[in-house]
């Protein structure tokens, strides 16, 4: 019965995908009614996944799945950050597709897919489930970066990430078959176990987790796999932007700590690459930020950035008692600043999204004092000032990256996120000391306000209540 | 409420501030919000002075545990210190209300906040809380010299931000390391500064620690060579914000130095002590010079204040009673002259439009109140005896010989300068032929004079009656210094270089 509870959000979220899919055939259903709906199921999965709450790792059916699927305190955090990512995302297409009127009903169902797949992503500890999953997550997440299909961004957006995604699941696939060939297992307790009862290198299975390691660094936008994250996120619709950006993420991030974590062999072999990957995909996206002059394209490149403190936080993780928290904390404050700015270009980028760049948030402060301020607080909170939730996440990090023994990576880390203030205060600038231009109309439904004021409060509250930890 | 005086003291502006920015109020309301709250803050200040008892320990002490798997906890408290620093951060603030009527709400929010920031900076005792007042204090700063600055207002906002964020960032780095070598040592968790301060570094890592925490120090005295950013942010800043720099972040910088440095690196401290008081020596002679040469007072002022900060850091790096003593006084004298000075320059350019030495000259004769007021708190400034400026100066300037006497001499001989720039800056906008700009100048009005006329009075008692303050502050300084130095005072004055190999500071 456990076991039934603990996948309950997943269930919850997959009925939700398939009965908005069949929704989708009636003509009277309302595209509002389907962000309701939506909204209303990622809610209840919330609080299904809530309630749950947290207990000691256990293999969920372990009979039916033969221990593909487990869930522990880690797997549950990340959950409750897709939901709410899913949530709130929900709330911004709402408002941005009364602005922006390419939409229809199945947007809400491929997104619950993507949610179910990412979820499934979180809990699975085997690399076949982890396959499925991955591709149920990518294939939603493809529809939703080219469902505008009129415009010419959009489409050289799906095209670049399916193309260069496909090759990122083939690698995965064949990293799977390696590793099958060399431990005759794929799940990772036993990949851990054979990696840590034969000394030696083991050919297939280095060039298997060399594989999976491609794809996961592909998925989690890192170096040197991150050059497409600037044209896709820059192609989407905000929200589905939005979306990507944190949940997606999120779930990459959990499965990858997952794997790294089941072994400490493992985690011992790849530390090195591990850390030159960290350090690259730090001062590779600050260097990328740095010159952009379209918001969502920094954020794009803010968000490789992450990846790297992240992939930091990855280095640092203890293999011997492995909780995830500050993984899962630094997901959880990365998600909701994101999110929140998400939230405000979501309705204030206004039709076809024609505000997108700095420029064109020129004096927003004068305009809208409180939009601005909220974009404020999540850009500080990304940059890691406190008392926000992003400088918690990052001292965690620090912490863990100090206690592991990783002065030097901590350092590096501390300089990086000197350089990203430049690209954060300087939206800052462009929104508080310079006049206002325009009058920054907005159309659509409140429910994207909505959102960026909750997130702000979410901000504070994961900030100075650190309860994860 | 009466338990928790600081707590009030660093939330009541805080808040007052946030409710400001968040509703719609008149900006004339605003100001006398503003200057309700900081003379209620005024007034706690002076309770907390009095009460204090000076025994050397924490008082008013607060703590709760915050985050407890980190060991990290909202704890409050001063000692002889901080009871100085505190005391400037409070006393001065209601004036800046007083006399500026012209900005908007916004501006007297930002000020609010960045009170209440810096006030918890000074009383904070947790590492992870200090550091989290020591950045929410820099946001106001931000807004209010990048919304109501001058001109050239945002590449100075720009400097004078990353600069410092830089800064503050090393030390975050700086500070989980010595957290966690407590944490290995000692096997838990605190950010505790007494507590920290039993911490035993080794070599290595720990002096890079060092170097980081004195670089986000250095940057915010501003200690030469960082000082770049100062005269474009002091000078691009409205005049307030000139203020709370000058007067009460910059001294922050000096106070986090012996608060949080001091304690816990003390052989890298040691170690490296006459380079940083070199480098104190330099900025205040270099600072000096290029005060001399400035055409704008503002910007003369501006470096005159990094000139001072290098001799109040100087006192720090001796490392000697005497010389922290006379660091504690000089915190606030400086605060009080150099601040007072700033507002009166402000005034002139509200007056007259122009901050131009050039431009002025025989306001003497026109205002005669304004220009007593304005030489006192210049004399104290350059440290004339009878003036707050001489005590500190001399306590300094003896621990410095103590010291090192090349080091000694050297900051002696060279206060000099400081009577130069001022002296010859006071000629020429005082004295000398009136001009049709000057011709219209009006002298302080009664409030004004009213409102000024306690701080004068005050640099004037603390120059003729320094034991007041000194009696609070001594026996905090003398602990500090046995507690890090157990060896004899003259030993430390004499071997600048510490023997190495074995640890002799320790108990």
């Amino acid at each position: 019965m456990h076991d039934f509870i603990s996948l309950l959000p997943l269930i919850i979220i997959g009925s939700g995908a398939i009965l908005l899919m069949l929704f989708s055939a009636f003509e009277k259903i309302q595209l509002e009614t389907a962000s309701y709906i939506s909204m209303g199921f990622f809610a209840a999965a919330f609080l299904a996944q809530l309630l749950v709450g947290c207990g000691p790792e256990t293999v969920l059916f372990d009979k039916i799945f033969n221990g593909m699927l487990v869930s522990s305190n880690f797997t549950m955090i990340a959950g409750l950050i897709i939901l709410g990512c899913g949530f709130f995302t929900a709330m911004n297409s709402h408002t941005y597709f009364k602005i922006n009127l390419f939409c229809t009903l199945e947007f809400y169902a491929i997104m619950l897919f993507g949610a179910c797949g990412m979820l499934l992503l979180t809990l699975s500890q085997e690399l076949i489930t982890a396959f499925i999953s991955l591709e149920i997550m990518s294939l939603s997440i493809y529809i939703l970066v080219g469902y505008d299909r009129s415009n010419v961004t959009s489409t050289e957006a799906i095209l670049k990430y399916l193309m260069l995604g496909a090759f990122a699941g083939a690698f995965f696939t064949m990293g799977t078959a390696l590793i099958y060939g060399g431990t005759q297992s794929t799940k990772f307790a036993e990949i851990g176990s054979f990696v840590a009862g034969h000394s030696g290198t083991n050919p297939l299975v280095l060039g298997g987790v060399f594989f999976i390691f491609v794809a996961f660094l592909f998925k989690a936008a890192a170096f040197p796999f991150h050059a497409w994250v600037i044209d896709v996120y820059d192609g989407a619709a905000a929200p589905v932007t939005g979306f990507m950006a944190t949940a997606l993420k999120t779930a990459v991030f959990t499965i990858f700590a997952n794997f790294l974590a089941i072994n400490g062999a493992l985690h011992k072999d790849w530390i090195t690459f591990l850390f030159y990957i960290a350090v690259f995909t730090m001062f590779g996206g600050n260097l990328i930020a740095i010159g952009q002059n379209s918001i969502k394209r920094m954020l794009a490149a803010s968000g490789i950035v992450h990846s790297g403190y992240l992939l930091i936080a990855l280095v640092a993780i203890s293999t011997d008692n492995f909780t995830g928290t500050v993984v899962g904390y630094y997901l959880a404050a990365y998600a909701v600043g994101t999110l929140g700015i998400f939230s405000a270009l979501s309705y204030l980028a206004g039709e076809g999204e024609k505000r997108a760049t700095f420029d064109d948030f020129r004096g927003l402060a004068n305009v809208r004092p409180y939009s601005a301020a909220a974009i404020t607080v999540f850009l500080l909170s990304m940059a890691g000032i406190p008392p926000t939730a992003g400088f918690m996440a990052k001292f965690y990090v620090i912490t863990s990256a100090f206690t592991a023994g990783h002065m030097t990576l901590a350092v590096l880390g501390i300089v990086s996120s000197i350089l990203s203030m430049w690209y954060y205060l300087r939206l800052i600038i462009h929104m508080y000391f310079h006049e206002a231009e325009e009058c920054f109309e907005t159309g659509g439904s409140p429910l994207a306000a909505a959102a960026t004021f909750i997130l702000v409060f979410c901000v504070f509250a994961i900030g100075l209540y650190p309860i994860v930890i | 409420m009466f338990e928790h005086a600081l707590s009030v003291m660093i939330f009541l502006p805080i808040l007052t501030g946030l409710v400001m920015l968040l509703f719609p109020l008149s900006k004339g309301t605003a100001r006398i919000t503003g200057f309700v709250v900081t003379v209620a803050i005024l007034f706690r200040g002076i309770e907390i002075f009095l009460g204090f008892t000076g025994t050397g320990g924490m008082e008013y002490v607060e703590s709760h545990s915050w985050i407890q798997s980190l060991g990290i906890s909202y704890g409050l408290g001063i000692d002889g210190i901080s009871l100085l620093v505190l005391m400037a951060g409070t006393v001065l603030f209601p004036m800046v209300f007083t006399i500026f009527k012209t900005q908007s709400k916004g501006y007297y929010a930002n000020l609010l906040i960045a009170q209440g920031a810096m006030i918890g900076t000074i009383c904070a005792t947790d590492l992870v809380l200090f550091y989290i007042f020591w950045e929410v204090m820099l946001l106001p700063i931000f807004f209010m010299i990048g919304l109501y600055g001058g001109p050239k207002r945002i590449p100075a906002t720009l400097k004078i931000t990353i600069y410092t964020i830089a800064g503050s960032l090393l030390m975050l780095a700086a500070l989980v390391y010595v957290a966690v070598s407590y944490h290995t040592q000692f096997g838990k968790w605190t950010f505790d500064i007494v507590q920290l301060s039993e911490l035993n570094l080794g070599s290595g890592f720990a002096v890079w620690a060092f170097l980081m925490f004195m670089i986000a120090f250095a940057i915010k005295i501003p200690l030469f060579p960082f000082h770049t950013w100062l005269p474009d942010a002091y000078t691009e800043a409205p005049t307030s914000t000139t203020f709370v720099l000058s007067a009460i972040m910059a001294k922050i910088g000096v106070y986090g130095v012996i608060r949080f440095v001091v304690p816990v690196f003390e052989i890298e401290f040691a170690r490296f002590a006459v380079l940083l008081s070199l480098a104190g020596v330099t900025g205040m002679i270099y600072c000096g010079l290029a005060a001399i040469s400035q055409k704008d007072m503002k910007r003369m002022l501006a470096f005159s204040s990094a000139s001072h900060m290098g001799i109040i850091a100087l006192g720090v790096f001796c490392m000697n009673v005497q010389a922290l003593t006379g660091t504690l006084f000089q915190i606030a004298a400086h605060a009080t002259s150099t601040g007072v000075l700033f507002l009166f320059v402000g005034l002139m350019e509200e007056r007259m439009q122009t901050r131009k030495i050039e431009d002025l000259g025989g306001i003497a004769y026109r205002a005669p109140i304004f220009a007593t007021f304005f030489a006192i708190a210049m004399l104290a400034s350059v440290g004339l005896p009878g003036t707050s400026g001489f005590i500190g100066e001399f306590l300094i300037i003896l621990g410095a010989i103590k010291f090192n006497a090349f080091i000694g001499i050297l900051a002696g001989t060279t206060l000099i300068i400081g009577v130069c720039y001022m002296l010859w800056m006071f000629q020429r906008v005082f004295f000398e032929k009136s001009n049709e700009r000057t011709e219209e100048f009006q002298d302080l009005n009664v409030s004004e004079a009213l409102t000024f006329l306690p701080v004068i009075v005050l640099i004037l008692a603390m120059g003729i009656f320094p034991q007041t303050f000194i009696k609070k502050i001594e026996p905090a300084a003398r602990q500090q210094i046995v507690k890090v130095f157990t060896i004899p005072q003259a030993q430390v004055a004499d071997t600048t270089v510490p023997t190495l190999g074995h640890n002799n500071h320790k108990k």
